[in-house]
C-alpha cells in the first residue's frame, strides 16, 4: 500500500495522518480523524453535503485529493463555535428554523461562513451564490437565507464593537 | 380561549444544537469496532434470470469475509414496504421480492452483496461476480404492459396482466347517468412522471447480531416498528429478539424509507449473520437513485359534469400508475382516488385505478402518495371548466367546495375545513384581481397568476393499519419523559410533542424530555409518514396525560387534604382553585416515589381521521423567445387545524412548494431503451437550489379540529399537493396554453408556443 504522509492545519491545529493515493480530504475527516460532521451526500462534489473550508475558500472536501490539503489551512464544522460559544451562524440557523433532518447543515454553515468571514453585509443574490452548491431538501432554502442574514446582521455588530 | 403556554410557540428545536455543532448521529456516522463494509452488486438488465452465479472469486479476495446471493440467503418473500406488516383483511398484502432474486426485473435489482474490512475492497469484490444472465423480454410503460404481447413480471396478477393487487373502484350513484345529466363536460388525460425523494442522506443501515442472536439495526427507517417486523419475518425471528433505532438523527426521507431505505437493512442483517462482525452498508448516490423506491409516475384521466351555473354533478377520475417491478406501497392508487374525490361536492362520482408492472425502478410512497398526481390533473381540469362556463376559477371553486356534513367518499366525517379562507386570504395576497391584466403584449415575456386548492390526510386510518401508542412517565424528579416510536426526520416531531405533552399536563416546556425512534423503548408505533406523527401521537399523549393527571390529583388530593376534583396542575404546581393548598410536581413525584408509586401510563391514538385544506397561487413568467417557465411568487394558505410550533409548519410548507417546483418544472426520471436510469446523480436530476426558489408567503389558518391534538391536523405532506396545477394554470393565463404533461421543460412550453402561430 503506498501511503504517504499528510500533514495540515486542522482548525488552528496542526495534524498529521497516513493516506492512500485515492483518499479525498472528507475520507481523512470522516474516516481516520472520526469527524463525522462534514458529510457524504453524493462523492461528486454535486450536493455540497461535503463542504468544508480550506484557506478561506468552501470547497466541497469529496473531490478534493488528500494531498491537496498538505500545509494548506482545513475549517471543518467541528472548529466552528462550540457548545457554549455558539457561532453567529449556528445560533441563527438553531431559532430561526434553518435546520430540520440536518444533513446539509454543516455544508451549509461553511459555505454561509466562507462568505460571512469575507462580507459580513451580503446581499440576496449574494447569499443565494454562497449557497447555490448546497443542496437542501427539506426546507426550501428560505429560513436558510434569512438566517444568514441574522449571521450577518450579529456579526456587523460585534464586528463594529 | 384559553392562554397556552407552551403550544403556538416556535421554540428553539430540541435537536438543533447537535445539528449546528456536527455532533449530531447519523447511520453511516457510526463506528463500531470490528465493523465491515457492504456493497451490492446490481443487474445491469432490465428483466433476466440467472442462470449461474459464481461467487468464489470475490470470496477470496483478501479482506473480504462474506458474500451472498440467491444460493445463500433466506428464501423468504417479502416486501420492502412497512404496508407488509399493516394491510387490513379483506386486502392482502402483495410479498413479492426476495432479497437476492433469482430473476431480476429492474436495471439495478439487487443480484448479490459483499462484506470486506473496506469499501475499497467490497467494491473490488463486486467484479469478481460471474453471473450468466438469461435476458429476458422487458417493457417499460404501464399501458404496454398491460397488451397481449407484453412479459409478464410476477406470476399472480388476478386483476389482469400485470395489474398489482387488485383494482380499486369507487361508485358513487351511476357515473353515466350523471354525465347524461350534465349541461357542460370537459375531460382531459394527464401525464405524470417518476420523481425521486433525493434526501440528502444516502440509504444506509448498520446491522449487529449478537453473541445471544439479538439483532440491531440502526437505520434512517422512517418506521423502525415495521422495519422491525419486515426483518422478523425475513430471517424468521421473534420480534423481541429484534431491536430497530434511528441513530438518531435521519437526513430526511419523504416517504422513501417507510419500511427500509432501499433494502439496506435487509441485506446488513444478512451479512451481519454470515460474518458475525456489525456490517455497515451506505448506499451511493447512483445507487440511492437507482435502487429505492419513486413517485408513482402513469396516466390520470378527469372527467367533469357541471350544470351551467357552475355546480359540479358528475366527477369521475381514472388512472394508470406505473409501479415497477415489485410492489412495496399499493396504496398511491387508492389515495389518489379517494383525495381527488374529497375536495368537491357532486352527486356523482366514480374512480378506478390501478398500478402495473414494468421493468423500472419499484414505485412506492412519496409525499403525497397519489395525491399529488391526482391534484394536478383534476385541478387543471377544474380550471377548464372554468373557462367553458365563463366563470371565474376561484369562484367556481368556492360554488363547490366540500363542507362539513356533506356526503363523501371517505369514511370519516369532515370536521373542519378552512378552505374557503384559505382561497380568499390567498387570493388577495396573489393579486388575484390582476388575472388575465398583468400582459402589457410587450417583450418576450408573459406574466400570469394561477390558482390550485385541495386536501390530505391526517394519518392512514383506516385504509390500513395506523395507530400509535406512547409511553409517558413523570420522573421522580417532577419531569417528564415520553417515548414514541415515531422518528423525527427533520420534521421536528420530538420538539411538537414536547410542546403538546407540556401544555397537557401543565409543565414548562423545559421539563418535557422526548425520545424517539428505537423498537426497544416505546411501545409499537406506525411511524412516521401520512402526515400522521402529531396528529396521532400527539392524541396519544393527550390520553396518556389525562390518565396520569388524575393519577396525581389522587395521590394530592390526599396530601392536601382536600379533593381530587379540586385540583389543577399548572407551571409545575398542583393547587386548589384558590391556590390556598398546593404542592409542587417535584414534591409529589418525588413523595410519591418513596411510597412506591410512580405517575406512569401508555396513551393510545383514536380511530380518527381530519383533512387539512389547502390552496396555492402561482405568479409565474412565461419566456416566450425560450419557453422557460420561472416562479416568481406562490402564497401558500393551509387550514392545518393548529400550529403546534408555527416555525415547523412554516418550513414544512416550503420545503414541501420547492419539491412542487421542481415536480411541476424540472424534476423527472426516465428510462432509455435498455430500461437503464438516465438521471442517476444530482447534475442531471434537477432539484431546485437557492437560486431558483421564488418569493413564497405562507398563511397558516386553524380551524381547530375536534379529533386532533389542541386541534392540529397533519402539515407534513398537503404542500406538495396544489403546486404544479398553480404553476400549470398560471401558465395559461400567462400564454393561453393548457399542458397536460408535467414537468413542463421549456422546450415543451417552446414547441407549443410556436405549432400555435
Amino acid at each position: 500500500m503506498n501511503k504517504k504522509v499528510l500533514k495540515f492545519i486542522l482548525n488552528g491545529k496542526t495534524v498529521e495522518v497516513s493516506v492512500s493515493p485515492s483518499d479525498t480530504l472528507l475520507d481523512v475527516l470522516r474516516d481516520q480523524l472520526y469527524l463525522t460532521g462534514t458529510k457524504k451526500g453524493c462523492g461528486k462534489g454535486e450536493c455540497g453535503a461535503c463542504t468544508v473550508i480550506l484557506n478561506g475558500q468552501a470547497v466541497n472536501s469529496c473531490i478534493i485529493p488528500a494531498m491537496k490539503a498538505s500545509g494548506q489551512r482545513v475549517e471543518t464544522i467541528e472548529g466552528v463555535g462550540s457548545k457554549d460559544n455558539l457561532h453567529p451562524l449556528q445560533e441563527t440557523f438553531a431559532d430561526m428554523g434553518a435546520v430540520q433532518c440536518g444533513f446539509c447543515t454543516p455544508g451549509m454553515i461553511m459555505s454561509s461562513k466562507a462568505l460571512l468571514d469575507q462580507n459580513d453585509n451580503p446581499t440576496k443574490e449574494q447569499i443565494k451564490e454562497a449557497i447555490s452548491g448546497n443542496l437542501c431538501r427539506c426546507t426550501g432554502y428560505v429560513k436558510i437565507e434569512e438566517a444568514v442574514q441574522g449571521a450577518a446582521e450579529i456579526i456587523r455588530k460585534q464586528n463594529n464593537g | 380561549m384559553k392562554e397556552l403556554n407552551a403550544i403556538g410557540k416556535s421554540v428553539r428545536k430540541l435537536d438543533v444544537l447537535d445539528k449546528v455543532t456536527g455532533e449530531g448521529t447519523f447511520t453511516a456516522d457510526l463506528h463500531i469496532p470490528g465493523m465491515l463494509y457492504a456493497k451490492v452488486l446490481r443487474c445491469p438488465y432490465p428483466h433476466a434470470r440467472i442462470k449461474k452465479i459464481d461467487i468464489s472469486r470475490a470470496e477470496r479476495l483478501p479482506g473480504v469475509k462474506a458474500v451472498s446471493c440467491h444460493h445463500n440467503t433466506t428464501k423468504v418473500k417479502f416486501n420492502c414496504s412497512a404496508l407488509m406488516t399493516f394491510t387490513v383483511p379483506p386486502h392482502q398484502p402483495v410479498l413479492d421480492e426476495y432479497l437476492f432474486g433469482e430473476v431480476l426485473r429492474y436495471v439495478g435489482d439487487e443480484v448479490a452483496a459483499v462484506a470486506a474490512e473496506s469499501e475499497d475492497i467490497a467494491a473490488e469484490a463486486l467484479k469478481l461476480i460471474d453471473v450468466e444472465y438469461e435476458i429476458l423480454p422487458a417493457v417499460f410503460d404501464p399501458l404496454e404492459a398491460m397488451e397481449p404481447e407484453a412479459p409478464v413480471l410476477h406470476e399472480e396478477n388476478p386483476a389482469g396482466k400485470n395489474i398489482v393487487g387488485g383494482k380499486v373502484q369507487i361508485p358513487i350513484g351511476d357515473i353515466a347517468q350523471g354525465f347524461e345529466d350534465s349541461e357542460v363536460i370537459v375531460e382531459k388525460t394527464y401525464k405524470v412522471p417518476v420523481q425521486k425523494h433525493a434526501q440528502i442522506e444516502p440509504h444506509a443501515a448498520v446491522a449487529q447480531v449478537s453473541a445471544g442472536g439479538r439483532v440491531t439495526v440502526w437505520s434512517p427507517t422512517q418506521n423502525p416498528h415495521p422495519t422491525r417486523h419486515i426483518i422478523a419475518h425475513l430471517f424468521e425471528l421473534p420480534l423481541s429478539k429484534v431491536r430497530v433505532l434511528n441513530p438518531p438523527y435521519v437526513g430526511g426521507a419523504f416517504g422513501g424509507r417507510i419500511g427500509f431505505s432501499g433494502k439496506a437493512e435487509g441485506i446488513a442483517v444478512d451479512l451481519a449473520y454470515k460474518t458475525d462482525r456489525p456490517i455497515k452498508i451506505v448506499y451511493e448516490r447512483d445507487e440511492d437513485f437507482v435502487g429505492s423506491v419513486t413517485r408513482h409516475s402513469g396516466y390520470v384521466t378527469i372527467k367533469i359534469g357541471a350544470k351551467k351555473d357552475g355546480t359540479f354533478h358528475a366527477l369521475q377520475v381514472e388512472t394508470v400508475l406505473n409501479k415497477g417491478a415489485y410492489a412495496n406501497y399499493i396504496d398511491p392508487v387508492g389515495v389518489l382516488g379517494g383525495m381527488a374525490l374529497g375536495v368537491y361536492r357532486a352527486p356523482y362520482q366514480y374512480f378506478d385505478g390501478w398500478s402495473v408492472y414494468t421493468n423500472t425502478s419499484p414505485a412506492g410512497a412519496m409525499r403525497g402518495f397519489g395525491n399529488p398526481q391526482g391534484a394536478f390533473a383534476l385541478e387543471c381540469t377544474v380550471d377548464m371548466m372554468a373557462e367553458k362556463l365563463g366563470m371565474d376559477p376561484k369562484e367556481l371553486r368556492l360554488k363547490n367546495i366540500i363542507k362539513p356534513g356533506d356526503p363523501w367518499c371517505l369514511p370519516y366525517p369532515c370536521q373542519s375545513t378552512g378552505l374557503a379562507e384559505c382561497m380568499n386570504s390567498g387570493a388577495e395576497r396573489i393579486g388575484w384581481k390582476n388575472r388575465g391584466k398583468l400582459n402589457t403584449g410587450e417583450g418576450s415575456v408573459r406574466r400570469g397568476i394561477g390558482m390550485a386548492v385541495g386536501t390530505h390526510v391526517s394519518n392512514s386510518w383506516p385504509f390500513c393499519g395506523d395507530y400509535s401508542n406512547v409511553y409517558v412517565a413523570v420522573q421522580q424528579d417532577g419531569s417528564l419523559y415520553v417515548a414514541s416510536g415515531v422518528p423525527d426526520f427533520g420534521t421536528g416531531i420530538k420538539t411538537s410533542l414536547a410542546q403538546v405533552a407540556a401544555e397537557a399536563l401543565g409543565v414548562d416546556f423545559s421539563q418535557v424530555y422526548v425520545t424517539v425512534g428505537d423498537t426497544e423503548c416505546t411501545p409499537y408505533d406506525t411511524g412516521s409518514h401520512a402526515s400522521r406523527s402529531l396528529y396521532c401521537v400527539g392524541g396519544a399523549i393527550l390520553e396518556a396525560v389525562e390518565k396520569i393527571k388524575s393519577k396525581i390529583f389522587e395521590y394530592a388530593a390526599e396530601v392536601l387534604e382536600t379533593n381530587a376534583e379540586a385540583l389543577k396542575l399548572k407551571n409545575g404546581i398542583i393547587s386548589t382553585g384558590d391556590g390556598s393548598k398546593h404542592l409542587s410536581l417535584k414534591e409529589a413525584a418525588y413523595s410519591a416515589h418513596l411510597q412506591g408509586l410512580q405517575f406512569v401510563e401508555v396513551g393510545r391514538s383514536a380511530k380518527v381521521n381530519a383533512p387539512p385544506w389547502q390552496a396555492h397561487f402561482a405568479e409565474v413568467e412565461v419566456d416566450t423567445e425560450t419557453g422557460e417557465v420561472k416562479v416568481i411568487k406562490l402564497v401558500a394558505a393551509h387550514d392545518v387545524g393548529r400550529a403546534i410550533h408555527p416555525g415547523i409548519v412554516e418550513g414544512q410548507i416550503e420545503g414541501s412548494i420547492i419539491q412542487g417546483i421542481g415536480y411541476a418544472l424540472s424534476e423527472e426520471i426516465c428510462y432509455n431503451e435498455k430500461g437503464k436510469q438516465i438521471q442517476t446523480d444530482f447534475a442531471n436530476y434537477m432539484m431546485l437550489t437557492a437560486e431558483d426558489i421564488p418569493e413564497i408567503e405562507t398563511i397558516i389558518i386553524e380551524t381547530l379540529d375536534p379529533t386532533g391534538p389542541f386541534g392540529a391536523k397533519g402539515v407534513g405532506e398537503p404542500a406538495m399537493v396544489p403546486v404544479a396545477p398553480a404553476i400549470l394554470n398560471a401558465v395559461h393565463d400567462a400564454i393561453g396554453i393548457r399542458f397536460n404533461e408535467i414537468p413542463l421543460k421549456a422546450e415543451m412550453v417552446y414547441a407549443a408556443l410556436n405549432n400555435s402561430k
